[in-house]
């Protein structure tokens, strides 16, 4: 009885309440970023995000503004299998994020076009693409625009013509071959222990990208990569 | 009364419903609305599997928008089980008594910001009687049998809006509908 009593209070309260405390430590990441500094590197936010998904549209689409004034590169980085195993409401939280950003959008003006969700195998393709193609400016830029495209240009059904003339007209060439990019990234998110999308990994910390955008400029801030 | 009402599913077992929960509960104040109370069992005690790093992003992430929001937040008692369950029927009390708004407060603040142990007398009975219940008839309603969704969750009109992040949108709402005092 004793024991059992012991273990739900270790449970309940003593475990919950130290991972709150050491959600404040930072110094060992303050210390990183600015050993990074030092080497004259770059800071980065890498975001895990599906093309299918307005949250993550919403997410890309203000994190590459955020980062725009700052000595910070995001690193897209997309995903196509995601979220809780065996999640009853897949499909209502899908169509709940095309509300929501609706909403988000409109907090900057900018108006959701896209009104209906798009299946992931649809834009599987895409996600393969810049998960096969080395990390570059360019590529976060095609990134950004693909996603504008989709979601706030219009509801039309994904065509892969008008991509491959993007691609070319950001990159130059086609689009990689199909390799092991996607499977990396999301085995990367899983080993971040990230499990839904649009995540951000920011040295150490991560963030549900979309309702955290202020508070990931915050941390920058933090770390030391404030706005120029 | 007001006319139009949002309703407010909340979940003691939320710590994102503790953040949202004065905000709420402030919107009477500024707009023409009532908030209805809508207490939920939590996901964990309805069968819906909660993945250990989504327990630990949920704490490092309540613990920062506590911080912006400047609401303490730890120690915490996780009330899942009896705790949850003897909150939601004191609440049920308290709607009837149109004392949620004092008594959600307490023991939201209780559970997530003092550690306080919910399942136990011990635990609820001071914060009962310091939002104006008779203890009484709380264990009345302990005892009596209940209670669905993510939460903290508005509904207002048709449109539902699932996140203390999102009272700001929901305020944009109500002044789009005429209704702020």
């Amino acid at each position: 009885m004793a024991v059992s009593g012991f273990k739900n209070r270790i449970e309940k309260n003593l475990a919950p309440s130290l991972i709150i405390r050491l959600s404040e430590v930072d110094a060992p990441m303050r210390l990183a970023a600015r050993a990074k500094r030092a080497r004259g590197q770059r800071g980065s936010v890498e975001l895990f995000f599906a093309f299918d998904d307005a949250s993550s549209a919403y997410a890309l689409i203000t994190l590459a503004e955020l980062v725009n004034q700052r000595d910070v590169d995001l690193i897209a980085r997309p995903v196509v299998n995601r979220g809780i195993p065996d999640d009853p409401a897949v499909d209502r939280k899908r169509s709940y994020a095309i509300d929501d950003a609706v909403r988000l959008f409109a907090r900057g003006g900018t108006e959701l076009v896209r009104r209906t969700p798009i299946d992931p195998e649809a834009t599987a393709w895409l996600a393969q693409w810049v998960a096969d193609a080395p990390q570059s400016a360019a590529l976060t830029d095609f990134t950004v625009e693909a996603v504008r495209l989709l979601w706030l240009t219009d509801g039309q059904q994904p065509d892969r013509e008008r991509f491959e003339r993007l691609w070319r007209e950001k990159l130059g060439g086609s689009p990689p071959a199909a390799g092991d990019g996607l499977a990396s990234n999301e085995q990367r998110m899983a080993r971040l222990r990230m499990y839904e999308t649009p995540a951000a990994w920011v040295t150490g910390r991560w963030f549900f990208a979309h309702e955290r955008v202020a508070q990931i400029g915050e941390w920058l801030d933090r770390l030391g990569w404030e706005e120029r | 009364m007001s006319s139009e009402t949002i309703e407010f599913f909340f979940s003691f077992r939320s710590p994102y419903s503790y953040l949202a929960a004065p905000r709420a509960f402030q919107l009477p104040e500024n707009y023409e609305v009532d908030i209805r109370f809508r207490g939920v069992m939590p996901m964990a005690m309805r069968g819906q599997s909660v993945p250990s790093q989504k327990r630990i992003h949920t704490m490092f992430d309540t613990k920062r928008e506590a911080n912006r929001l400047g609401m303490p937040f730890g120690p915490v008692f996780d009330p899942i089980g009896d705790g949850a369950v003897r909150c939601l029927r004191v609440s049920e009390l308290a709607v009837d008594q149109q004392l949620e708004k004092q008594f959600v407060l307490a023991v939201s603040r209780a559970i997530w910001a003092e550690g306080v142990d919910v399942s136990t007398d011990e635990g609820l009975r001071p914060i009962c009687i310091a939002a104006g219940l008779d203890w009484h008839a709380c264990q009345q309603a302990i005892s009596d049998p209940l209670i669905e969704a993510r939460v903290p969750v508005f509904r207002f009109r048709e449109q539902l809006l699932w996140g203390q992040d999102r009272i700001e949108d929901l305020e944009r709402l109500l002044d789009a509908a005429g209704l702020r005092r």
